[in-house]
């Protein structure tokens, strides 16, 4: 019979008893899931689950701390703390070096990336107007959008991130909308 | 995403491996002397076989700084190891503090004594090679141990680390450093020993990174 006390649980689990590790696993993960939320109700879900699976790793990779003749809960909440006190530390590592930028739908599949198009009319407008765009901008949106380059090939042939792609074909998609509005 | 968690608790339950669960802090204290012990008592005998080195003066002052010297890296490795297993509280930070009270004031009794003969801080860089054969080890040996553990505060832990191996090592040093000059011993290894302390604590996350250490078969 499979013992039902989480210290009893783990020390089968550190004998090697699957099923116990399991059952140990299944019962706390709800409990991380609840402590988690609550100590960080402005993550998203996903968010919070990336962290219960943060502790459910760090729990495998140092069971052999764990003491039987202790509580079992008390050494859970250590690694707990522990993991969001790291994420959150991690979290502020990433954003001061990570800059973000609105997704822009650059390919032809996606609707939003099409829908200017249909209002172009003539294409000989379209070009006079790609024309008076920045270089880069330019080159962004003949590679991309009228070459039908994917952004990595547009990137080598260019010498320009991804990144950068991505931005001035959306600066340019911005330009050439406000262009034939004002028309 | 819920899937996603039931679906890593399948992989780390998957290829589950038996571990032996971590000594009592005590128990790896005790193994921890008892690989360096003999190791000392070796290097001690043979650097005063090759060195013709003078024996220290084994007077009460001698045995108190040395058996507070001892019982600070006993008590800080004792501290150092309950640091790496979650949820212990954080009592043991006091373990260490009062032989290393006791150790400070033995030394600084005697050299209250001695400034009667005049101050001297100049110190003799040859007993930098006795250092490093008798301390090294100690710090090697705690750092392989002690990231079997999972240190969660690796600032501490690497401090209390520092201090046990350069307790121990100090508590070897003196027995072939034979120039009882309490100041000087403040200044070069007491200072030596914080300074220690303080730069591994600072890098304890770079040492001590308790999740890089741990591999997850998952």
């Amino acid at each position: 019979m499979i013992p039902t006390t989480p210290e009893a649980l783990m020390q089968r689990a550190q004998e090697g008893d699957t099923a116990a590790y399991v059952q140990l696993l299944n019962e706390i993960t709800p409990i991380l899931r609840r402590v988690i939320r609550r100590q960080r109700a402005f993550l998203s879900s996903e968010d919070i689950e990336d962290l219960v699976q943060e502790v459910l790793l760090s729990v495998h990779a140092v069971r052999a701390t764990y003491d039987s003749n202790r509580p079992f809960m008390p050494w859970l909440f250590a690694i707990t703390r522990n993991r969001l006190v790291d994420g959150v530390r991690r979290y502020s590592r990433q954003g001061a070096r990570e800059i973000s930028f609105e997704e822009t739908a650059v390919t032809f599949a996606a609707i939003a990336a099409n829908t200017i198009e249909e209002d172009f009319g003539e294409r000989r407008d379209l070009h006079r107007a790609i024309e008076n765009l920045p270089q880069a901008q330019r080159d962004a949106i003949e590679m991309l959008k009228l070459k039908d380059m994917s952004l990595k090939e547009a990137s080598k042939a260019s010498g320009m991130t991804t990144g950068a792609l991505k931005v001035a074909t959306h600066r340019a998609m911005s330009s050439l909308r406000k262009m034939f509005k004002n028309r | 995403m819920t899937r996603r968690t039931d679906n890593l608790i399948d992989a780390l339950s998957r290829d589950l491996k038996a571990v032996t669960p971590l000594p009592r802090p005590w128990i790896r204290t005790l193994r921890w002397l008892g690989i360096l012990i003999p190791y000392c008592a070796i290097a001690v005998m043979l650097l005063h076989f090759i060195g013709k080195l003078p024996s220290p003066v084994v007077d009460s002052q001698f045995l108190m700084e040395q058996s507070f010297a001892i019982l600070t890296g006993i008590t800080a490795a004792m501290a150092a190891f309950a640091s790496t297993i979650p949820g212990q509280g954080r009592s043991y930070l006091a373990w260490p503090l009062i032989p290393l009270l006791g150790w400070l004031a033995t030394l600084g009794e005697a050299c209250f004594r001695n400034t009667s003969g005049g101050i001297s801080f100049q110190h003799n860089l040859l007993c930098l090679p006795f250092i490093i054969i008798l301390g090294t080890p100690p710090a090697i040996i705690l750092w392989m141990m002690l990231r079997r553990g999972a240190p969660l505060t690796p600032s501490w832990t690497a401090a209390l680390g520092a201090l046990a191996a350069a307790g121990f090592g100090n508590f070897c040093v003196r027995f072939v450093h034979a120039e009882d000059v309490s100041l000087m011993l403040i200044v070069w290894h007491i200072g030596g020993i914080f300074l220690l302390t303080a730069t591994t604590s600072a890098f304890g996350r770079f040492l001590l990174n308790w999740r890089a250490t741990k591999k997850v078969s998952a």
